[in-house]
């Protein structure tokens, strides 16, 4: 299922009888032809134990389930939208920055303080994101909303990259993902530089940032 | 290294977009702008409030409802104008003879050989005649043609007749499922059960965002039968689903 | 020297070898490599401009960034304008300076009454030196020139920079005449004359001169 981006913050799918997809609810701007717009509880796959997974994750984002045949246009809030096309490979996604994505996706959510140990959890506290990621894996494309658009990092075993927790958007590949302090305990009390954390992100892989520190 | 493109009073455009963002009016004469838009000027240009003295007959001839012109100003002179709002994209439209009815919020400048009236539908504005008017959106305008359905913050505008009533997802409301939904709660509502619906020949202007921009008032209408109106008196208030559009619906007299 | 460049327009990205820069606080978002990051007292150079920053009131967290590698720079998904400067001054609103080379002098220095209309203090932060600034501007910029011939009115909203040898005056752009409650909206404008360029961003923060 193609999304094509009509501007920035515009995306258009067409859809095709038989094929699904999943949107973030309110997410529809305009929309020709025969389309229905059913409100998903589990999100699709995972049934009840996904249901309960997403209660535990708080990452309970409330998605739609678009179906029929026609055109659909989304967009949300004027943020950017950019389309991440999946090849069998796995994408980390904070749930609230899904604009839309293929129905054929696996979806999954992903506990990412188990990386991290305790900084893990801190990075949570930190983002106010939870300790929940979602996933999506398999082929098909992903649309995903950033505040003023994103960059991509290449990450390589050799270059590491630091990422602000709140800046960062996803991230695919083999990649680990750790909190680091950048500064000792003193620095980060009042008057650190304001990069207290970082999250370190090492593998093989690309990490998606916003240019901007805040959330959607 | 290439530096930023440097603009003074000559190279400035004439009635043209400086950036996505900035448009540069030639003035020579007169122009109506919203309130607070204009964001730096060369030459001479006067700007004067609206509803007084010599400027009467313009409003006659260009604000067909003089409630709603103290939100805007005459810019009156000869030099090169800038204009902008807060930072959303904005575009210059040419009408021939024509008609756009555009949501109120979004409506900056135009040319006096336009008029603006109130469109019966509240909460937008209807410019008639010939002339250029410029008009922000939250992301670039996407134009469309009927027929086409369009969630109601999304909406910009529309010019010619595409006639545009209401459409809602009536599997989706009525039924068992959607009646459980209704009282319950449970599982919420797609959010996508209220559209616009556009038929005919015409075009529709969508923006990027569900977002709107404040409105600005485009003043009272007469309390008639008949009129309808964004406040209607005594109107019995609707039990609101989970999910619908608030204040959205009662603005449209839903 | 450190490199300024931009990834899009909302990104700026500076590659350091071994020098530094300063940033806004809190304005990065990403890495690579090895960085170090420290906070520094007060915005301008030495004890003279951290006493004059605790009179004038003109706040800027600033931070200290230094090391090998590329460090990206964001703020709020606005937009960044890149300045080069060869010896001259850019006078800058404090909120809108997102990165300056390490080898520039930043001070402040006095506004006169632009400042008052706009509440944000009298003093405005002054960059000066040969090397490059990042400036941030809420929408693209637009720069425009002032010559003696053709002097420029900017909404005090909508100004966020300038370089050159210019005179600033306060200017009521309405017409007297107006009933209070009828005002255009355009109550005041800043008056630029003389030589030089003026950054305009295509947007205004709240005034409490205009009541735009």
């Amino acid at each position: 299922m193609p999304f094509r981006l009509l501007n920035s913050r515009m995306v258009e799918a067409k859809l095709i009888p038989g094929q699904r997809l999943y949107s973030q609810r309110g997410a529809m701007l305009a929309y020709k032809g025969d389309v229905s717009f059913t409100p998903s509880i589990t999100g699709g796959q995972g049934g009840v134990m996904g249901m309960i997974g997403r209660r535990v994750a708080n990452e309970a984002t409330p998605l739609m389930t678009v179906e029929g045949a026609g055109t659909v246009m989304f967009g949300h809030g004027g943020h950017h939208v950019h389309v991440i096309e999946l090849s069998g490979e796995t994408l980390y996604v904070e749930a609230d920055r899904l604009l839309a994505f293929d129905g054929s996706l696996q979806q999954g959510t992903m506990f990412m303080g188990s990386q991290g140990g305790v900084m893990g959890m801190v990075r949570g506290q930190v983002t106010g994101q939870g300790l929940f990621t979602t996933t999506l894996k398999g082929h098909g494309a992903v649309a995903v909303m950033a505040h003023g658009g994103f960059i991509e990092l290449p990450i390589t075993p050799q270059r590491p990259v630091h990422v602000d927790p709140q800046a960062y958007v996803a991230h695919r590949g083999e990649v680990r993902n750790k909190l680091s302090a950048a500064l000792g305990w003193r620095e980060m009390v009042g008057r650190g530089s304001g990069e207290a954390f970082q999250l370190e992100l090492s593998g093989n892989g690309t990490v998606y940032v916003q240019a901007s520190e805040e959330k959607l | 290294m290439n530096g930023p493109v440097i603009h003074d009073a000559h190279t400035l455009p004439v009635d043209d977009n400086v950036n996505p963002y900035a448009f540069s009016v030639d003035l020579d004469g007169q122009w109506f702008l919203q309130k607070g838009k204009m964001i730096a000027y060369y030459g001479r240009i006067d700007f004067h409030g609206i509803g007084h003295g010599r400027l009467d007959r313009l409003i006659a001839h260009s604000f067909h409802s003089p409630l709603h012109a103290a939100d805007w100003v005459v810019a009156e002179g000869r030099g090169k104008m800038l204009l902008a709002d807060r930072s959303f994209d904005v575009n210059s439209f040419d009408l021939e003879d024509g008609n756009l009815t555009v949501r109120s919020g979004n409506l900056l400048a135009f040319q006096p050989s336009l008029s603006l009236k109130q469109s019966i539908i509240p909460g937008f504005l209807t410019l008639i005649g010939t002339g250029k008017f410029v008009a922000a959106s939250n992301g670039p305008v996407v134009f469309v043609e009927p027929p086409i359905r369009v969630d109601p913050q999304a909406l910009v505008g529309w010019s010619d007749c595409p006639s545009p009533c209401h459409h809602y997802d009536h599997q989706y409301l009525t039924g068992v499922l959607g009646g459980v939904r209704a009282f319950t709660g449970i599982g919420g509502t797609s959010g996508e059960e209220h559209q616009f619906e556009f038929v005919g020949a015409g075009t529709v202007l969508l923006q990027s965002s569900e977002q709107l921009m404040p409105e600005i008032a485009t003043g009272g209408v007469p309390q008639q039968a008949g009129v309808p109106s964004a406040t209607p008196p005594n109107q019995p208030s609707m039990p609101r689903m989970p999910g619908q559009l608030g204040d959205l619906q009662r603005r449209f007299g839903l | 020297m450190a490199q300024f460049r931009l990834q899009g327009s909302k990104v700026l990205a500076v590659d350091l070898s071994g020098d530094a820069v300063k940033a806004k606080n809190g304005a990065m978002v990403a890495y690579e490599g090895e960085m170090s990051f420290k906070k520094m007292t007060g915005g301008g150079d030495g004890l003279r401009g951290m006493v004059t920053r605790r009179l004038t009131g003109e706040q800027m967290e600033v931070m200290e960034v230094k090391g090998r590698g590329t460090c990206y720079f964001a703020d709020r998904a606005t937009e960044i304008n890149l300045v080069t400067l060869r010896g001259e001054t850019l006078y800058v609103e404090s909120s809108n300076l997102l990165c300056t080379d390490a080898a520039l002098r930043t001070g402040t220095s006095f506004t006169g009454l632009r400042g008052a209309s706009q509440g944000t203090g009298l003093f405005t932060t002054t960059v000066e030196g040969s090397g490059q600034a990042a400036i941030m501007s809420d929408g693209q910029a637009v720069v425009l020139r002032v010559t003696p011939s053709t002097p420029l009115q900017v909404d005090p909203g909508a100004y966020i920079a300038h370089t050159g040898k210019l005179k600033q005056h306060f200017q009521s752009g309405v017409n007297f005449r107006t009933f209070i409650g009828e005002g255009s909206g355009e109550a005041f404008q800043i008056r630029f004359e003389g030589e030089g360029l003026v950054y305009v961003q295509p947007s205004e923060r709240n005034t409490i001169g205009g009541d735009v």
